[in-house]
């Protein structure tokens, strides 16, 4: 079994996706929270701190996972390697640049819609 | 090849059945104990169908009172049972039982393996499936069904406005039927992983385990908020605590989270393995592999991902911020994209292939066209605006069922025609099948082509009858005969297939030339698959070698001495498929039956309010399966022989990583989706709970949490450094029952001083949704510690008969993960009741 850290290891297949999951709660559950504790003033539309924060939030969740799937990919092209263990890798890459286009499209409405209405 | 001679065959005939002595079925009363994946594969798809039957009579009584405006065919509160039974049925006792069924069956067939890892589980979660169904559908027949629709809205569900047993069978039986579905959950994961084929690696396993893996994953994490909110929904309704009740402190909506985080998930659920059947057949039917297999793979992830993120689209109407609504909107359209990723690949393999339209090609044409425009009106659905036109619409029920009954039901009847020389060694009629595929196609598209129509017309689901003049009329016959056409072509096929039996030609080997390794077993099977293990080095077995069947079946392959009395499978390493271990697989036993019989005992004392049954048939049931544990490892009813053949590796039992652990590890993930269930319920009530009353003072006494949590993380290091020496191939006995025994008396303290903490504490859980929550994390975690410490005892006990020892490390590793579970669940329940409520304006 390669080791946990290794881009190797099947555990990181998921990954990419792992943390869009929990992104998206966080997301969710932030926003609810937020409006919970200090809803923004209506009038001031989608340009509040709150809608700052979660796209700021969402941005940093989508480079690292892309950031990820950098090294997935670069792990993927090492022909040393065998075909299975290049397999997982590339599997990994994939997925978290599937998660790193999801956080951009779900994250999208925060440019455009006011948190609490 | 070469035609064996006679002394050849013989001695292939010896081996055989030395084989069926000791993996062979019992007949009469025995049969009962069998828990052969095939055997019990059988039986759910079996079930499935009985399910179905009864499933498809309720739609028929539907459509029949709403054939003509004003019928009185039906009362409107027997109306409200039948829909509501009619989907609880198909969507909890037909769609997800049937297609784990056909896994069960499959999978370790198609990974080269004789039986799935834990076949007792198996055969456990089969009778809880058809004792839980079958408590359920004797509600009607009692004329006590649910009534509330297979949703179970709270507060038409509670108490008040449902009084009577109606909610409390689907509550407690549906609970009872979720143990089927989470413990093959956990069973088909651990099997992919760790018993496939030698050299079978990822890249190289049949693509419908991919789907099955997938669809195991989600169940494991899906299912458990709906077991979680049917546990308090009945807590609410039986004992009072108020989970759900407003004025008390409660949320109707969190119920509509807990149903939906696992409702929407339960849809690819179902559609991904049947998306599974045909990603399989297509290349069969092309006779080429499928096109983008791993874009297929990543599609299948994200699918099982993605499908988590957008349960509030059911939600849309109940007054969530427009921002809120359009995050699930997004994630709502996004999983149309791997959807679409494998209508291409299917699309792509039709294209570059030769086509051959065999029955089961028919319905899987059927179901692309079906699928296809299911999924359309799912993408309009996702759009907010447009889903509050149409929500709680005949729309809605039509959008459902084109995705369902075309995303499910097609697909599966494609696989069933397939797997049909599979089963029963003959094939069925061509000539009827195809008049059963086209009376079902024409009979479904009327019924709910139309069905669109009448919803966009305004008509509303869940009514028992309308007015004449409402332009609902036509289209409302129309349906009903369209749902009678169906039904009559459900019923061909149905002749079909019981006619094939008896009139069927018998299959020859492999008959559609497929791929995959179930082939290559007998038709019908036999109990152990395979005489001889084959190496995989291919995607497509069949394809490259031919004869491999034959080769099986000379013994020419691995694990073909049998004369120890073990049923053994490979044990493999999960990315390379390198063979680690040989697994020893338990044999027949009443254990699952007795287990699910004192199940189905506490779920008919709480149904009937007798709750000292109740308890008493709960103590009895852990007593069984406790009893059951005792046979495990390296007892000798597990492993009568330990030793293996020269160059073989070790019995899984004489390891540190056998497939329990794995097994346990899965478990945990299930236990902790219902933990972190509670946990949202505990913070979503306090952010958006209308009416949440928080006490003055704190209603539990903080020390004695504190020092019950203390104690459960001494047990916890104090059992680590031990465990690390058993894995070194350290540590005496004495050494081994000091720790256990001193593990399970501390363990023993720490439940003790929880359980004096629930009941000196102030709590007041009739009266507060606050209290109500906090009493359920709290027995949650005295459960876990008195289970816990069960267990280390038991280990003591163990060691002392020689089970557990240094040789034999395998079990307390095992019961290590439960330990550590229960400490972090202590210690997030610690802070999240006595840390977390002072900073949100509570004590």
């Amino acid at each position: 079994m390669q080791p946990l850290r290794s881009p190797y290891n099947p555990i990181h297949i998921p990954l990419g996706l792992v943390l869009w999951s929990i992104w998206f709660v966080a997301l969710y559950g932030g926003l609810s929270v937020g409006c919970a504790l200090a809803p923004p003033d209506p009038a001031q539309g989608q340009w509040t701190w709150l809608n700052g924060l979660l796209a700021l939030f969402s941005l940093l969740t989508m480079v690292a996972m892309l950031g990820l799937a950098w090294l997935f990919q670069r792990a993927a092209r090492d022909q040393r390697e065998g075909q299975p263990a290049r397999f997982v890798a590339r599997l990994s890459a994939g997925v978290n640049l599937i998660g790193a286009i999801a956080t951009v499209f779900v994250a999208l409405p925060t440019l455009s819609l006011p948190p609490c209405l | 090849m070469t035609t064996p001679s006679n002394e050849q065959v013989a001695a292939q005939e010896q081996l055989h059945d030395q084989f069926n002595d000791v993996w062979g079925n019992p007949r009469g009363w025995k049969s009962l104990t069998i828990v052969n994946h095939t055997t019990v594969g059988i039986r759910f798809m079996l079930t499935g169908l009985g399910f179905f039957l009864f499933g498809g009579l309720l739609a028929m009584l539907v459509r029949t009172q709403l054939a003509i405006p004003g019928y009185d065919f039906l009362e409107p509160d027997v109306y409200n049972q039948v829909f509501t039974m009619h989907g609880t049925v198909m969507m909890f006792l037909f769609a997800v039982p049937m297609m784990e069924g056909l896994a069960v069956y499959l999978i370790p067939k198609m990974l080269g393996a004789r039986d799935l890892v834990f076949p007792r589980l198996s055969a456990l979660g089969y009778w809880c499936y058809l004792f839980g169904g079958l408590i359920l559908c004797a509600s009607l027949l009692l004329g006590i069904a649910p009534k509330a629709g297979w949703f179970m809205y709270t507060p038409l569900s509670s108490a008040v406005h449902t009084p009577g047993p109606n909610s409390d069978f689907w509550l407690i039986g549906i609970t009872f039927v979720e143990i089927s579905a989470v413990s093959a959950g956990v069973e088909l994961v651990v099997s992919i992983l760790r018993t496939r084929a030698e050299g079978m690696s990822l890249n190289k396993m049949p693509i419908y385990a991919w789907y099955i893996l997938v669809m195991a994953m989600m169940i494991v994490v899906g299912f458990p908020p709906l077991i979680l909110g049917s546990i308090l929904l009945e807590l609410e309704r039986a004992v009072g605590l108020p989970f759900f009740e407003v004025a008390r402190g409660g949320d109707p909506i969190l119920w509509q989270h807990l149903f939906w985080l696992f409702g929407h998930p339960e849809v690819y659920i179902i559609f991904l393995p049947a998306a599974g059947i045909v990603s399989t057949l297509l290349p069969v039917f092309c006779q080429r592999p499928l096109v983008g297999y791993r874009w297929v793979v990543l599609a299948i992830l994200t699918t099982g991902f993605i499908s988590f993120g957008l349960w509030v689209h059911h939600m849309f109407t109940v007054g969530i911020p427009q921002l809120a609504q359009a995050f699930f909107s997004a994630a709502s359209m996004l999983v149309a994209i791997p959807t679409g990723i494998q209508v291409f690949a299917w699309i792509a393999t039709l294209w570059v292939g030769r086509p051959l339209y065999h029955v089961p090609m028919l319905w899987l044409v059927g179901f692309l066209v079906i699928f296809v425009c299911g999924g359309l009106t799912g993408v309009m659905l996702a759009l907010v605006p447009f889903d509050w036109q149409v929500h709680d619409t005949h729309f809605v029920v039509a959008h459902m069922h084109y995705v369902l009954v075309g995303g499910m039901f097609f697909p599966l009847l494609a696989g069933i025609y397939y797997w049909l020389p599979h089963f029963s060694g003959r094939m069925p009629s061509v000539r009827l099948g195809k008049w059963g595929f086209w009376l079902v196609f024409i009979g479904f598209n009327l019924t709910f082509l139309i069905m669109h129509w009448t919803g966009l017309m305004g008509m509303p689901r869940r009514i028992y009858t309308y007015q004449s003049g409402l332009g609902w009329d036509l289209p409302n016959l129309i349906s009903s005969i369209g749902s009678f056409i169906m039904a009559i072509g459900i019923a061909t096929v149905l002749l079909d297939i019981v006619l094939h039996f008896r009139f069927g030609q018998k299959a020859t080997k492999n008959p559609w030339n497929a791929d995959t390794l179930e082939w290559s077993t007998h038709l019908p099977p036999s109990p152990y698959n395979f005489v001889s293990l084959p190496p995989v080095r291919t995607r497509h077995p069949l394809w490259e070698v031919p004869d491999l069947e034959e080769r099986i079946d000379r013994g020419e392959f691995a694990l073909t001495v049998i004369d120890h009395g073990r049923r053994e499978t490979w044990g493999i390493e999960p990315l390379t498929g390198k063979v680690r271990e040989i697994i020893h697989l338990p044999g027949n036993s009443w254990w699952p039956f007795i287990a699910s019989l004192f199940i189905a005992f506490t779920c008919l004392g709480l149904l009937s309010k007798f709750y000292w049954v109740a308890l008493v048939a709960s103590i009895v049931a852990v007593l069984v399966l406790l009893r059951w544990s005792w046979e495990n490892g390296a007892h000798p009813l597990a492993a009568p022989d330990a030793r293996v053949q020269p160059g073989e590796p070790p019995l899984h039992s004489r390891t540190c990583d056998g497939p329990g652990l794995w097994g346990m590890g899965v478990t945990l993930l299930a236990n902790g989706a219902l933990y972190l269930a509670l946990l949202f319920g505990w913070f979503y009530l306090w952010t958006v709970s209308p009416n949440w009353l928080v006490p003055d003072d704190p209603v539990i006494d903080q020390r004695l949490l504190l020092a019950s949590a203390v104690l459960l993380s001494v047990v916890v290091l104090w059992q680590r450094p031990v465990l690390r020496r058993l894995r070194q191939g350290q540590g005496e006995p004495a050494a081994l029952i000091t720790c256990f025994v001193g593990t399970a008396l501390l363990g023993a303290l720490h439940a003790g001083l929880l359980l004096w903490a629930i009941l000196a504490g102030d709590l007041a859980p009739r009266a507060t949704a606050h209290d109500a929550v906090i009493v359920v994390m709290l027995v949650y975690s005295l459960a876990h510690g008195a289970l816990a410490t069960i267990l280390s005892a038991l280990q003591a006990l163990r060691v002392h008969y020689g089970y557990v020892c240094k040789r034999t490390p395998y079990e307390p590793l095992v019961v290590e993960q439960f330990w550590q579970y229960s400490l972090a669940v202590m210690w997030i329940t610690y802070c999240s009741v006595v840390l977390f409520p002072p900073t949100f304006g509570g004590v």
